[in-house]
């Protein structure tokens, strides 16, 4: 009781240590419990083999430091110009949210094989991972933040005759700045994840290399250890830029939800995703060919429809790729529906608590920020290579984000109304019916949405470096193989079922907000 | 304000909104003479903003057209002369007083006038706040930042959109007394939307009371009292003459509206 009237009082920095205590406690109980089972290292273990390796883990860290700044840069640059342009251009922004969700779509692990053919040896596929691994969860906050300022704000501007420029650098830079840093702290830790997938692909040097060597080497410490110090360089990279934001004085901003673009039914209807589907592949050409890409490993659309369709082993191709999907299907489905079910439920729950919400949040925010497909090595360890493995890994790669989401959700459920139900007695129940939950859709929707894509990662990563099953095992094989036409008709196919996912989960978001949040469907 | 720029001559021909099905402005014929207050007086929700909006540019009319000193607003809006002030003061939250006053100057491409930004805050009441953030004032004090700010740019149209909404009673007689003779002096073109009947007869040369919505005249008066005027004018007897006048109008107004409404 008196722990918990101390945490009711102390700061969230503190609440976060404490539970981060309990967890490292908890972890080195467990890791005693399960000692000689060869799979769990505790924080003792870890902190041993992080000191008597030290020189090595420097250069390692320094190494995916490096390429995870890079990629962050460039990334975030993108993102920044693809959103200035949606707004500068309104006309535009339908074309640029889907492109920039079908690239995003691109399963990293197929990606980075391709990309390491492309530059050869050296940093290049780290840095382009990255990059692709933070633009979007920029460029959709951003785009939200450039437009959260009310129509007269505007209306003065254009009361004086200035145009979209002046609108841009008086009103939205200022409006976007808490969205922009709120993107910013999520695209840190996903940059630091990126540049390890990107190692993962064959680098020479780095946290990614360590990890597989590590691996493939049964050495429990060492996977621990790195899990541990990506986790906690993640976490710091997160509490970094939120107080840089806090010393520029920018308040943390609303959630964000407002789906980018695609306000529904609108005159393109249902011909806006086959024009959009001509224009990738357009684009896919015209980039390869542009480049002169050797067509050996650098296939293009045709290419690819050859192989599925026309080819002598068209049906034999088909059926290995449908097969692999399926095995994926298994594993993701259930993990995401999991991971939102279980992210939702306990957000809930814990309202209920409210002292168990003080410490939940600012664990649940620091843990967000844990690159989970980088630890994916461990799941094998802990759950061995079965579905069970995968799914679990998948469902925590969606609860956490889901969780905070939904927290911060529950949390907007405006004062004055919770005010009538108090003024007629109604329990926390009622309350929570009637008043929470539509309050928490919202947000709920918003991550459900991010969550389709990053379950595509951490089921590909996982199925590549474990399990040996499914979509992204059957990319790695290609790739080793050299096997180009399944390579480049997998990421097609995974990329289009991604964003086919996630264009469904937007659809049952605007048709569940219409009548729950009406204010947050653009039209 | 360019020096030769006298104030324009506002006309209105054929002039109607509709929103959808929804006609907001029926159509009009108006002229607002150069240099002259005019009220805009009527229930609220009867389309007045929008034919304020509508002059400012800010809405495209449905039909008929707008011309301010015979050419199209836009042409105003360009060249810095036109100012508005909104029902929602729509500060800058990241601006303080003098910030989002000054902002006025550049969005006009003005010189930075410090010694008339200071003139302007210190009228206002706000002197001592000039570099408050909007989010520690009061409802008023807003407002009050706000018409500083619309008023900075000297501009040769200016448009109050219910400028006084939150201010508190003592303050709307002090800026009712304080601010005419500033855009007296500058000669400017003004149109005030408002509910306030006293507060039309007060500041304007001319009332306009209009119709529930789509918004029709139902009355033109004329307020010919000498100014300058003083809070003590709104006990004499040709003032409460013209709100009796005023009051009267709007009432018939509604009067006449009435079966048409309740028919909708």
């Amino acid at each position: 009781m008196i722990v918990a009237a101390a945490m009711r009082r102390s700061d969230p920095v503190l609440r976060a240590a404490l539970g981060l205590l309990l967890i490292v406690a908890l972890w080195e109980l467990s890791a005693r419990a399960l000692s000689g089972a060869y799979i769990l290292a505790g924080p003792v273990e870890v902190a041993r083999y992080l000191a008597q390796n030290s020189g090595l883990m420097v250069r390692a860290l320094r190494e995916t430091l490096w390429s995870a700044a890079q990629g962050f840069f460039w990334g975030n640059l993108a993102a920044v110009t693809l959103a200035v342009t949606a707004i500068v251009m309104p006309r535009s922004e339908r074309v640029v949210s889907a492109l920039a969700l079908l690239v995003f779509c691109l399963p990293l692990v197929a990606t980075g094989p391709i990309l390491r053919v492309l530059y050869g040896p050296g940093d290049g596929p780290q840095i382009t991972l990255a990059a692709l691994a933070v633009y979007y969860t920029t460029y959709v906050p951003l785009l939200v933040g450039l437009r959260a300022a009310p129509a007269t704000w505007f209306e003065l501007v254009q009361s004086y005759g200035r145009g979209r420029a002046a609108e841009l650098w008086h009103v939205r830079a200022m409006t976007a700045l808490p969205y922009l840093f709120a993107g910013l702290q999520i695209a840190a830790p996903a940059a630091f994840l990126g540049a390890m997938v990107g190692e993962f692909t064959g680098a020479e040097r780095g946290m990614g290399v360590l990890t597989i060597r590590a691996m493939r080497a049964l050495d429990v410490p060492g996977a621990w250890a790195l899990a541990s110090l990506a986790a906690a360089i993640s976490v710091a990279a997160y509490a970094a830029i939120g107080a840089l934001a806090r010393a520029v004085s920018v308040a943390p901003p609303p959630v964000i939800l407002s789906p980018p673009g695609a306000p529904v039914g609108r005159r393109l209807g249902a011909l806006a995703p086959l024009g959009l589907t001509i224009l990738a592949l357009v684009l896919w050409w015209g980039l390869l060919e542009g480049f002169g890409l050797n067509a050996f490993f650098a296939k293009r659309p045709g290419d690819v429809f050859e192989a599925l369709m026309l080819a002598p082993d068209a049906a034999q191709t088909r059926a290995t790729l449908l097969a692999a999907l399926r095995e994926t299907a298994i594993a993701v489905v259930p993990g995401y529906l999991a991971g939102l079910a279980l992210g939702a439920a306990l957000a809930t729950l814990i309202v209920l608590v409210p002292v168990a919400s003080t410490v939940a949040m600012p664990l649940a925010v620091a843990l967000r920020s844990v690159p989970i497909v980088t630890s994916a090595p461990l799941g094998v360890l802990l759950l061995g290579r079965g579905e069970a493995g995968t799914i679990t890994l998948v469902a925590l790669m969606v609860f956490f984000p889901t969780f905070v989401a939904c927290l911060h959700g529950l949390r907007q459920a405006p004062g004055q109304i919770l005010d009538v139900f108090d003024s007629y007695a109604a329990g926390p129940v009622a309350r929570l019916v009637h008043v929470r939950l539509p309050a928490m859709l919202p947000a709920f929707f918003a991550a459900a949405r991010m969550a389709v894509p990053a379950s595509v990662l951490a089921v590909t990563v996982v199925e590549w470096l474990a399990t040996g099953q499914g979509i992204g095992s059957l990319m790695a094989l290609s790739a080793s193989l050299s096997d180009y036409d399944m390579l480049w008709a997998s990421v097609a196919v995974v990329a289009l079922l991604s964003a086919a996912g996630y264009g469904l989960v937007s659809r049952a978001e605007a048709l569940v907000l219409s009548r729950y949040a009406a204010e947050q469907v653009r039209r | 304000m360019a020096p030769d720029a006298s104030p324009p001559e506002i006309v209105c021909r054929g002039l109607s909104k509709c929103f959808g099905a929804t006609e907001v402005v029926a159509p009009c014929e108006l002229t607002f003479a150069a240099g002259q207050t005019t009220a805009l007086v009527g229930p609220s929700g009867c389309g007045k903003s929008t034919l304020l909006r509508l002059v400012a540019g800010l809405e495209a009319p449905s039909a008929g057209s707008v011309t301010i000193g015979g050419a199209p607003p836009g042409d105003t809006l360009r060249r810095g002369q036109l100012s508005m002030a909104f029902q929602d003061p729509s500060l800058l939250p990241w601006r303080t007083v003098r910030g989002n006053v000054t902002l006025a100057l550049k969005l006009a491409r003005q010189r930075k006038d410090e010694a008339r930004i200071a003139r302007l805050i210190d009228l206002v009441g706000l002197d001592g706040f000039a570099g408050t953030r909007p989010g520690a004032l009061s409802g008023g004090m807003r407002q009050r930042a706000a018409i500083a700010r619309a008023m900075v740019t000297e501009p040769a149209v200016l448009l109050l959109d219910e400028p006084f909404g939150a201010v508190d009673e003592l303050t709307r007689q002090q800026l009712a007394e304080d601010l005419p003779p500033l855009w007296e002096a500058r000669e400017t073109t003004t149109l005030l939307v408002t509910h306030s009947v006293s507060e039309a007869v007060m500041l304007s040369d001319r009332v306009l009371v209009f119709s529930p919505r789509p918004a029709a005249v139902v009355a033109d008066i004329p307020v010919a009292l000498e100014r300058p005027r003083r809070a003590s004018l709104s006990s004499s007897k040709p003032f409460l003459d013209l709100t009796g006048e005023v009051s009267e109008a709007l009432a018939r107004g509604m009067a006449a509206a009435a079966p048409r409404l309740a028919a909708q």
